[in-house]
Parts: structure tokens; sequence; C-alpha cells
């Protein structure tokens, strides 16, 4: 295999050229925030060293454990990330963990359990990452609309419970709604696959020199899997949130206050 | 024997709206095959009761019990099959009004019911977007009765109509009660209690301060709370 035409840390360094000129229209134009511009691209930079850091280790003497530990904290940070657009249900950051771990234990566990992708570690965390992101997406995408169908369709959903409808179906035209808004971008994503975008797993081994005939298996897989997991962890949120929603009585709990200066389970990236 | 009858309830912190009020310490009945009003003024409580009723609302203290039996003894979405309720706001659930009155019952003969709640039947193809509030409001009683119950809930029915609307649900009520249906129904207006009701119940401050039939209550109220109330609308 050729060598990957890797920037060298000189032509990294360069590159802070584009943020310089980022941070110049930003002033010029009185944005109010540059302070912003220049804190986000530093904190990329030693984000990104210290997991390149961490991975290189990873890789060479964790194994498989190591990797799927490194998945599991992956799971933990996406569920706190994810209940943040779900802030007011109950229970939202359990809800979010389970339904992305869910996402993620059940189509990682196809791909590796049929051979479909190796178990070595530079495998299992960078599809793993992308599992987590997507499982993450769809999570944050069903609790933020489940949030707002609660908050703006109470009526309904107590004029169907008054019908003697159980919470479940009550709640059926809500949750159907918040899955089709959650699942519609990965659709969309997978229609227009390599026609207006060129992904990040066949991008990177296009770089590193694999043939695209190649690459686009690798890629096929990886779209299936999100489409899998964007579906799972959807549908999971989805459903436990239903079930934590009402109560013994079948009643539409009120959504929960946020405590003042709690944190908000949002974190940067 | 009572339709309803609630001992010592009281609600802390009712769970329905941040329009619903508490209740202390209420113990009143509600007998059946007739029209009671619950009275009062705003952000008495009425409503609270009125949702303790059918489970919409639990009660942190004492116990409801519905035909000698506690409501908690139902099988809570046999119980709401049992003891219908209609919002104040038209709240409605389908795009045409046939799927609207079906929401609960596929099989339900729409032209039948639209016909006991003084629609014609080819409304049942009208797009529910399209009615009029009063005619809205007709559609959720059609709606609240496809489950045939036993006692129907009103929660201040004809508030958001203009009088001609008004009218036509208050004539609705008042055939389904003629008819030996029993319902509830919540209202601030004092006229319209004396046009429907054969008992009040009056609610002040989240207590029962005064009940019986209607012409004792409302034409000589024996509490001074009532009397305050009667001569402030």
């Amino acid at each position: 295999m050729r060598t990957v035409p890797v920037p060298s840390w000189w032509g990294v360094g360069l590159s802070l050229v584009l943020v310089a000129v980022a941070l110049a229209v930003a002033v010029r134009a009185h944005l109010d925030n540059a302070r912003d511009i220049g804190l986000a691209a530093l904190r990329a930079a030693v984000q990104l060293v210290a997991v390149g850091a961490l991975l290189k280790v990873l890789f060479q003497h964790t194994g498989l454990p190591g990797s799927l530990a490194w998945v599991v904290a992956m799971v933990v940070i996406a569920g706190r990330v994810a209940a943040g657009r779900g802030r007011g249900l109950p229970g939202a950051t359990s809800t979010a963990t389970f339904a992305i771990a869910v996402g993620v234990v059940a189509t990682l566990g196809v791909l590796v359990g049929a051979g479909i992708i190796s178990t070595k570690p530079f495998v299992v965390v960078p599809v793993g990452g992308m599992v987590v992101s997507g499982s993450m997406q769809s999570a944050s995408m069903v609790l933020a609309r489940l949030r707002d169908e609660m908050a703006s369709s109470r009526r309904q959903v107590e004029a169907r419970l008054a019908l003697g409808m159980t919470g479940a179906d009550a709640f059926a035209p809500h949750r159907r709604t918040a899955l089709r808004t959650a699942l519609n971008p990965a659709i969309d994503q997978t229609k227009v696959v390599g026609l207006i975008s060129l992904p990040g797993a066949m991008t990177g081994l296009i770089i590193a020199g694999v043939s695209p005939l190649l690459a686009i298996r690798y890629q096929i897989v990886v779209m299936y899997m999100l489409l899998g997991a964007y579906a799972i962890a959807g549908v999971v949120a989805a459903l436990v949130t239903q079930r934590r929603v009402f109560d013994d009585a079948e009643r539409l709990l009120p959504l929960v206050a946020s405590a003042p200066g709690r944190r908000r389970g949002r974190m940067g990236t | 024997m009572a339709l309803f009858e609630l001992s010592g309830v009281t609600v802390t912190r009712p769970r329905g709206s941040e329009h619903s009020h508490p209740l202390t310490g209420v113990s009143t009945t509600i007998d059946g095959e007739r029209c009671t009003a619950v009275v009062g003024p705003s952000g008495a409580g009425k409503s609270t009761l009125l949702r303790l009723l059918d489970r919409l609302e639990e009660p942190s203290h004492g116990e409801v019990r519905y035909k000698g039996e506690p409501l908690r003894s139902y099988e809570v979405t046999e119980l709401r099959r049992r003891v219908g309720f209609v919002q104040q706001l038209p709240v409605l659930l389908g795009v045409t009004v046939r799927e609207d009155v079906r929401t609960a019952r596929a099989d339900a003969d729409v032209e039948a019911l639209l016909e006991r709640v003084g629609l014609r039947a080819d409304f049942a193809d009208r797009f529910t977007a399209e009615l009029s509030g009063g005619e809205g409001q007709r559609v959720c009683l059609a709606r609240a009765l496809s489950v045939e119950p036993e006692v129907l809930l009103l929660d201040e029915p004809t508030s958001a109509l203009d009088r001609k609307a008004a009218q036509q649900v208050e004539a609705v009520i008042r055939g389904l009660v003629a008819g030996g249906m029993a319902a509830v129904i919540v209202t601030h207006d004092l006229a319209q209690a004396e046009r429907l009701a054969d008992d009040v119940i009056v609610v002040v401050e989240g207590q029962v301060i005064e009940s019986g039939p209607s012409y004792g209550v409302l034409g000589a109220p024996q509490d001074e709370r009532t009397k305050l109330f009667l001569g402030r609308t």
C-alpha cells in the first residue's frame, strides 16, 4: 500500500491561517464571536491531539476490551448530549443512554457477529464512533420532538385518554411524528450518498489509497449500519419515553422543570 | 345510590395544567340521571373536581367512589369509557369528522352519533378544520358518546362559544339528560347552571361550601360565601 499523504505539523500550523481569516471576518463584521471562534479552534486541536494519543495507546496495547471500553465511554457522553435536547422529559439521560446503547449493541453486534467488520481496535473504535454518533442524533431528535409534543399537544392526548384509550394509544400519533422527524435526515442522507456528498469512511479510505470500488463496499455497510442505528435508537427512545410520561392511572405527567443553574447536559464537540 | 361520592378529598398539586387549582377536604355526592352543575369563581378548583371523577387528577388524600366502588377499583380505561369527558375548547383529533368520531371506536355509527348532537349526517365527511367552534364542540360530544358512556363530564363546554353556538350545545346536553344520561357540568355562568342543572355544587377556594337542588342553592343560598359569590356575578 502506498504511503498515506498526511499533512506535516508545519502544514497543520499553516492551516491556522484559515482560522485567522475566520477571526478577521468576525472582527470586521462586528459579529462579537471572535473569542468563540478562537476558543473552538484551540479546543478542537487540544481534543484531537489528546484523542489521537489515546487511540494510539488503545490500538497498540489494549485490544478489543479497550476498544469496547472506549465505545462505552462514547455512549455515556452521547447519552448526556442527547438528553440535553429532551430536557424536561422524566429520566431523559437514562432514556437517551439506553436508546443509544441498544442502537450500538444491535448494529455493531450484527456487523461483528456476522464477520462483516473486523474486531481489530482500529476498526471497532471508528465504526463504533459512527454508530454512536448516528444513534445520538436520532435519540436526540426523538426526545426533542416528544418534549415539544408533550408541551403543545397535552389537550389532544387527554382527549384520547378520556375516551378510555391507553397512554400508548393516546400518544401513538405523537410518537409516530417524532420518529418520522428523527428518521428523515438518515433516509435523505442514504438517498443522496455519493451524489452530493462523499461520506467520511469512503473519503478516508480513498485518501489512504484504497481503490474507490473497494471503499464503496465499506461505505455501503456504514450507510446501512447508520440507518439501522437511527431506527433502533429512535424507536427505543420513543418507547421508553412513552412509558415514562404516563403514570399508573394513564395520566400524562407534566414536563419536569429544570433546576436553576443545573447543568444542561449539552457538551461541546 | 349516589353516582359519585367524594369523601375528604384533597388535591394538593393538580397535574392537569397551569389552570388547575387545588382542593381541600372536599366531601360531596353527585346523583345519577340528572344534571349537576359545579359553579364557583375562577380558580376555585371546579375543573380539578371534575377531572377527579375521570381520574385525570388523583387525590392526595380522601377517596372518590363511583356507583359505590372506589374509582381505583375500576380499570382506568374502562372507567373512562363509562365516564365521558368533554374539554372546554373543542379538541378535534381527526382530519374529517368521521375520522374524529371514530377515534376510539372504528365501528362507531357516525351518522347516528351526529344526529344525537344535532348535526346533519352529511357533516361526517366535512374537514374538522372547517368547523365552527360550536360545530367542533358538538363533534367532540359525538366522539365522547361513541364509547357509550353512562355519564358525561363537561368542563365549561360553552365558555369559548358565541351565544348561538352555546345555546345549541346546551340543547344537546339538555336532550342527553332528558334521555336518561347523567351529566356534570362545570360552569361559571350561573344563568346556564339555572337553565341546565337539577343540582348545584358551589366551590370556593378549593372547598365545597354548599350543594343541593339548584332552586335551593341558587334561589335561597344558606352560606355567606355562596351569597357573596352569587351577588358578585
